[in-house]
């Protein structure tokens, strides 16, 4: 799949993103691939590549497939505005009579928030149970003392599915409260004290309360300072 | 009479166990010690016999007699008996309820005389916890041929010429397996056991770890010798505790004989064997799940493009077969690749264990040879359908496998013969149906079995499998339409095409094969609003036909509800508004006069 984007080749997916091993949940990235005579329907993210190999993206079975994800997908979350707007897309359509739309869940169990938290060097959540009771968490839904709020589990879910509050300087994600920094240069809010503190204790050193843009701004000027003399 | 080297077996197998086999035995031990006896018989507990359904099972050698449902307080009645005097109780003979007679020795019974036992061997002959007994009956021989007497490229060679293939289910050549293995040079490699026996009915596996653990072990040491590993791990379901504890000491009397451990009987080839503790999930039988569990991981499965036998186990090349496979090595070592090829059919040699149960006579484990047609072992072997009812069809496989109807009768039991119509050998079992089980409740209850043990990884197996289930729950509550057979048949096609493992890929067979052969029974479920077994209970209804009557009112006396009403020799009346439509009634009614109805229309005139 990888190999396709680089060559602005689209197959969707849903549970891969770039620095992320492929990972198999979705199977929306399912293709076809042609060795020899014989023909077999893979996921993408995952299958090696060889050299030789002969793929297609969008034959009718592929399409098929696709739609019936989508179609299952938008049965366990007939609310979600990000599932809802790729039915369209690819024109499905839930039967009506096996649509609960009281349903408020988000989640796909696309497991990126798991992988995510997992590179941050937390690993505060994982998926727990199994089959249909699946879902993210902590362990035993309490607060986590490895969660640091840094809220890179919410920024890669493609559905919006966790809910992380600020308000008031107070940060609130998987149940727990967190002290929100403000930039000592624009004055905003941009992350929490404690994942300030994971940072320094990994790099072993202080670390300037500064914000993202902030940052920029600082590194810009001293480019541009640094071409002021040629 | 008394005869010397008589031996007495009890079966204590789990399921004669259950009933108080332990009990018969110890009285045994207690009789005999107080017991005039010259030679006091040797009495064993031994692994199952078979026809579990007829235990607490004893046998007695070199007589040859066998005793079936045998109690604690009989056990003095057949010492005196038959171990004084040769005295045959008749009443605790086999009964053939077809030829109608009672059978002395259980090989001469119709259960047992069609089989040719391989795997099961030395199962109901043998104390499982005594090496000795394994000894004698030619274990450790393989080993010790194949450590002394053949290079490991040879008994690769051999196991290859033999053409075994794996009893888990896959059937996938067990010599290809280990050939390719042993070429990647990559060190360690590991040996696995999957002991996850998940089908239910399925207990192959079950009564060869508890019967005969040695075998097993005897054909890993062979593989790691074979294949140049020198760990292996047995994953045992944690449900099955007397095989652990069987395995255990089996493990551990083999390592105290020198069979196990550093230089084994002096070869300078070293092997150590473990018992990993199954998770406790159906999936973890999936062989990436079952790595990933003995890792210490989630039994999650992953995608098999590379396969185990290159990065298994910590990613090293790994050996994983089932129970099954692993007893048949040590035979085919000793007696040879032809002998094994002579048995069973051209591609599909030597023998398979089956596990017949549901509504056939004679239920139990038959090992019988690959190629027997399915009419044999349902009729021949199982005695036909209690109560001589028609047959409608079979289910194999488990979960994964598919139905097969009475049109298919003559076809031969083997991995390809029953993958060409759709269905699948799997582990083994063998489920017999009558024409009082409904397939749309069936395909109903592997779905649910399938949607509760799904790891939930991937999307169609997790999401697929469920909808599928609420689409059939609907439709045997009287709730379907006609466009949930297409949706029931698009879903399959996805989630068997796009899961990531074996449990998704064959969950939708149930539902296809019935769908396939009884597509009428749905039609009546949908259309009709009828179950024509009478299992699905809001579309069943019993009426009482009035010419067929006797008014004998066996019905009325049955009804739990006393909803049955009628005079004597006059035509009853089932009042429908107090019938819990149990059944009872058309069960005991000697004419058949009670029929089995759709569900009653007016609820459904919507």
């Amino acid at each position: 799949m990888e190999l396709a984007k680089r060559n602005n080749v689209d197959i969707p997916n849903l549970c891969h993103k770039d620095g992320i091993e492929g990972q198999g949940r979705c199977r929306l990235c399912m293709v076809e691939v042609r060795e020899g005579k014989k023909t077999k329907i893979v996921s993408s993210c995952v299958y090696p590549i060889r050299d030789g190999l002969e793929v297609v993206t969008n034959s009718e079975k592929i399409i098929a497939i696709r739609k019936n994800i989508i179609l299952l997908l938008l049965l366990k979350t007939p609310n979600n505005d990000y599932i809802k707007s790729l039915a369209e897309e690819y024109g499905v359509k839930a039967p009506d009579r096996y649509v609960d739309y009281k349903v408020k869940e988000n989640c796909i169990l696309c497991g990126l928030c798991v992988k995510a938290c997992e590179k941050m060097g937390t690993s505060a959540i994982s998926l727990i149970n199994r089959g249909t009771t699946k879902k993210v968490s902590t362990p035993y839904d309490d607060p986590s003392k490895d969660c640091i709020g840094c809220g890179a589990c919410a920024e890669v879910c493609p559905t919006n599915a966790i809910t992380m509050t600020d308000k008031n300087r107070i940060r609130t994600i998987w149940n727990k409260e967190f002290k929100l920094v403000k930039c000592s240069v624009c004055g905003k809010t941009f992350t929490t004290d404690e994942a300030l503190q994971f940072i320094e204790s990994k790099l072993g050193k202080k670390e300037e309360r500064i914000c993202d843009s902030c940052r920029k701004k600082i590194i810009s000027e001293k480019f541009k300072e640094s071409f002021k003399y040629f | 009479m008394i005869k010397e080297n008589r031996k007495i077996l009890v079966c204590c197998g789990t399921g004669c166990l259950a009933n108080n086999s332990y009990d018969v035995y110890t009285q045994f031990l207690e009789k005999l010690k107080n017991t005039n006896i010259e030679v006091i018989p040797q009495v064993k507990a031994t692994g199952c016999n078979g026809l579990c359904e007829k235990g607490p099972v004893v046998k007695i050698l070199p007589d040859e007699i066998s005793y079936f449902k045998v109690k604690a307080k009989d056990v003095d009645e057949i010492v005196l008996k038959t171990i004084l005097k040769g005295e045959i109780i008749d009443r605790l003979l086999y009964f053939d309820l077809n030829d109608k007679k009672r059978i002395v020795s259980h090989k001469d019974a119709n259960f047992y005389k069609h089989q040719h036992k391989i795997a099961l061997r030395n199962i109901g002959e043998i104390d499982p916890k005594d090496i000795d007994d394994y000894k004698k009956r030619d274990g450790y021989k393989a080993l010790h041929k194949a450590l002394f007497e053949m290079t490991p490229d040879e008994v690769i060679s051999q196991i290859e010429d033999s053409h075994l293939r794996g009893r888990g289910g896959a059937g996938f050549p067990t010599g290809n397996k280990w050939r390719t293995c042993s070429n990647y040079n990559n060190n360690p490699k590991y040996v696995v056991c999957n002991g996850d026996e998940g089908d239910p009915g399925a207990f192959m596996d079950r009564s060869i770890m508890e019967g005969d653990p040695n075998t097993v072990i005897e054909g890993m040491i062979i593989c790691g010798y074979a294949i140049n590993s020198n760990n292996g791990f047995l994953y045992i379901r944690d449900e099955y505790q007397l095989a652990r504890k069987n395995m255990q000491i089996a493990i551990d009397s083999a390592k105290e004989h020198g069979f196990l451990g550093k230089n084994i009987l002096g070869s300078g080839f070293d092997f150590e064997l473990e018992i990993v503790r199954g998770g406790g999930a159906f999936v973890c039988g999936e062989s990436s799940a079952l790595m990933a569990s003995i890792e210490g991981n989630v039994g999650e499965p992953r995608a098999k493009y590379i396969r185990s036998v290159e990065k298994g186990l910590w990613d090293k090349p790994t050996v994983l077969n089932n129970v099954e496979t692993w007893a048949n090595i040590p035979p085919i070592i000793i007696n040879g690749a032809e002998w094994f090829k002579e048995i069973g059919t051209a591609k599909n040699s030597g023998t398979k264990v089956f596990s017949l149960v549901g509504k056939v006579k004679n239920t139990g484990l038959v090992e019988i040879p690959m190629g027997t047609t399915l009419r044999e072992l349902v009729f021949d072997i199982g005695g036909g359908i209690i109560k001589n009812r028609p047959f409608k069809a079979v289910q194999t496989g488990g979960p994964s496998g598919g139905c097969i109807p009475a049109e298919h009768l003559d076809i031969s039991l083997d991995f390809d013969s029953l993958g060409n119509i759709g269905s699948m050998m799997g582990s083994g079992g063998v489920i017999v149906l009558d024409d009082t089980t409904c397939m749309v409740d069936l395909a109903r209850y592997y779905m649910e079995f399938l949607s509760e043990e799904s790891c939930g990884k991937c999307t169609t197996c997790r999401e697929g499998i469920n909808t599928m289930l609420n689409i059939l729950n609907n439709i045997i509550l009287g709730k379907g339409k006609l466009e949930d057979i297409e949706l029931l048949e698009s879903l399959s096609e996805t989630i068997r095409e796009a899961s990531l493992c074996g449990l998704g890929k064959t969950a939708p067979n149930p539902v296809m094969t019935t769908l396939k052969y009884f597509k009428n029974e749905y039609m009546d479920h949908i259309i009709n609003k009828k179950c024509p077994a009478g299992v699905c209970k809001n579309l069943t209804s019993y009426s009482i036909d009035k010419e067929e009557c006797i008014g004998c009112g066996a019905c009325a006396k049955k009804c739990p509800t006393s909803a049955i009403i009628g005079e004597p020799k006059k035509p009853h009346i089932i009042e429908q508004d107090k019938c819990i439509k149990c059944g009872s009634c058309f069960s005991v009614c000697p004419t058949g006069a009670v029929k089995i109805g759709g569900a009653l229309i007016e609820s459904y005139n919507k």
